[in-house]
C-alpha cells in the first residue's frame, strides 16, 4: 500500500512585529493587556510593503527543504488567498524559485483556515493513486495586505506567515480518514469584496464603520465576527464527531488536538463545548495571531520541538473558516 | 432562567466587575463592550440556551431587556 506521513515541518514569519502596545497607541480604548488576555495574542509579525505571502512561502520552503534532497519532491501544492498574480499560479513562480525539477506537478489552491487539511488530504490522495511520492505543502497568508488601517478588530487577530511540509510515502499511515466540509452560503461573512473580477478595486471607496471602532472599504478584508462565530459553534463539533467516527475511534485514544488557531477565546469556548479535556488541547497563538492557513502547520512544528507531542502520537487536526470551508484529520506524528 | 440570574451570567460574560447592570442598561455604553464581547455573548447564549443571535441581532442590541427579548421571552420566568 501506498502510505503516507508528515515528514518535515518548517515555518517562516515576517520580521516586521506589531505589538498589543502600538495597538494601544493607535486605537487608544484598545488595551494591550486586555487584549492577550481574551485573544491570546500578544504580538503578530506583519509583512513588509514590498513582501508578499509568496516571499514568506519561498523561505519556509528553502529552510524545509534544507538537508532535504530536492530531486525527491515531485508535487508542489501552494495554498494561499493573497496571491502574486491573478495568473500565473504562485506554484510555478515557485517551482523555479526553489530550483525543483520540472516534471512535477504544480498548482495554487485558494483556500484560508481550511487549507492545512485540504492540502494534508490531497498530498495523501496522490501519494495513494501513484501521481507523486514526497510533496511539498505549503501555506502561506498575508491577509494583512488586505486589512484597513484603521480597522481595530482584524489587525489584532491576523498575523502573516507560512508553513512548508513535506509529505512521503511511508510503510505505515501517518495520515489517516479525512472529513470535509463546505457551506458557500456564508460567503460573504468573511471576504474581500473589491480587487476581483466581479468588483474592481475601487479607488474611491468609502469608509465604512462597523460601530464598534473599527473602519474598513470594500477594497479590504471584511469579517463579520458573531457569524464566523456561530458557524464554527455548527460545524467543528460535527466534523470532530464525523472524523472520530470515520476513523474509529474516540477522543481517549486521541493523544493531543489542534484546532486551527483562531482565537484563544473561540477556540476555547468549542474545546469545551465538544468535551476535549484541557491538557489535550493546543492553544497558542501568543506571537504569531491567527496566521490563517498556517497556523496549524506552525502549532505541530511548534509541539514537536517543545516535546508536547511524540514519534507515534495521534494528533487530531481541525481546520475551519473562511468559505465556509472546514476539514479534520487524524495523523501520527 | 430568572432574569436576575440572567444578569449575573452576563456581568460574568462581559467580565464586569465593579460595574452594576439591571435590564435597562444599554450595553453599547459600557466600556467594557466591545467585537470580543460579543463573542461571548454568542458563547453564553450557546451555552445557557442552545440558541443562536445573528450578526445583525447583534448590530440592533441596546438596552439587556433587548438581549433578553432577541433570545426569546420564553427563556425567562
Amino acid at each position: 500500500m501506498n502510505y503516507s506521513k508528515i515528514k518535515k515541518i518548517e515555518y517562516y514569519l515576517p520580521g516586521l512585529i506589531l505589538t498589543n502596545q502600538e495597538l494601544q497607541k493607535k486605537f487608544p480604548e484598545w488595551n494591550a493587556e486586555k487584549i492577550e488576555k481574551k485573544t491570546g495574542i500578544k504580538e503578530r509579525h506583519i509583512v513588509e510593503k514590498d513582501e508578499t505571502a509568496l516571499d514568506l512561502a519561498f523561505k519556509a520552503a528553502e529552510k524545509v527543504l534544507k538537508n532535504y534532497n530536492k530531486e525527491k519532491i515531485d508535487f508542489l501544492l501552494f495554498c494561499t488567498q493573497s496571491t502574486e498574480y491573478y495568473l500565473p499560479s504562485g506554484a510555478c513562480i515557485l517551482q523555479d524559485k526553489l530550483n525543483l525539477n520540472t516534471n512535477i506537478g504544480a498548482f495554487d489552491y485558494n483556500l484560508g483556515c481550511s487549507g492545512f487539511i485540504y492540502g494534508i488530504a490531497m498530498a495523501k490522495s496522490f501519494i495513494k493513486s501513484g501521481i507523486a511520492n514526497n510533496v511539498l505543502l505549503i501555506t502561506s497568508e498575508a491577509y494583512t495586505k488586505y486589512i484597513h488601517p484603521k480597522d481595530k478588530s482584524n489587525r489584532t487577530i491576523f498575523g502573516d506567515g507560512a508553513a512548508a511540509t513535506i509529505i512521503e510515502k511511508s510503510d505505515n499511515e501517518g495520515i489517516f480518514e479525512v472529513s470535509l466540509g463546505t457551506d458557500g452560503s456564508g460567503y460573504k461573512n468573511l471576504i474581500v469584496p473589491n480587487g476581483g473580477l466581479r468588483n474592481r478595486y475601487d479607488i474611491n471607496a468609502k469608509e465604512i464603520d462597523d460601530g464598534s471602532g473599527s473602519i474598513r472599504t470594500n477594497n479590504n478584508i471584511y469579517m463579520n465576527g458573531p457569524e464566523i462565530f456561530n458557524f464554527t459553534i455548527d460545524a467543528v463539533p460535527k466534523v470532530v464527531s464525523n472524523v472520530l467516527k470515520k476513523n474509529k475511534t474516540k477522543i481517549e485514544e486521541i493523544d493531543y488536538v489542534i484546532f486551527h488557531q483562531a482565537n484563544k477565546y473561540m477556540i476555547e469556548y468549542l474545546r469545551k463545548k465538544i468535551k476535549i479535556p484541557k491538557e489535550k488541547f493546543y492553544i497558542n497563538m501568543l506571537h504569531t495571531g491567527n496566521t490563517v492557513s498556517a497556523t496549524i502547520p506552525i502549532a505541530l512544528k511548534d509541539c514537536f520541538y517543545n516535546k508536547i507531542v511524540k514519534t507515534g502520537d495521534k494528533v487530531l487536526i481541525v481546520g475551519f473558516g473562511v468559505g465556509y470551508s472546514w476539514g479534520a484529520t487524524i495523523i501520527e506524528i | 432562567m430568572k432574569t436576575n440570574e440572567f444578569i449575573e451570567e452576563l456581568k460574568e460574560t462581559l467580565e464586569l466587575e465593579d460595574v452594576e447592570i439591571n435590564e435597562n442598561t444599554n450595553l453599547k455604553d459600557l466600556e467594557e463592550y466591545d467585537s470580543l464581547s460579543v463573542l461571548a455573548i454568542i458563547a453564553m447564549i450557546d451555552e445557557n440556551f442552545g440558541k443562536k443571535l445573528s450578526g445583525q441581532d447583534f448590530q440592533s442590541i441596546t438596552t439587556v431587556k433587548s438581549l433578553m427579548e432577541l433570545i426569546g421571552k420564553d427563556c425567562f420566568e
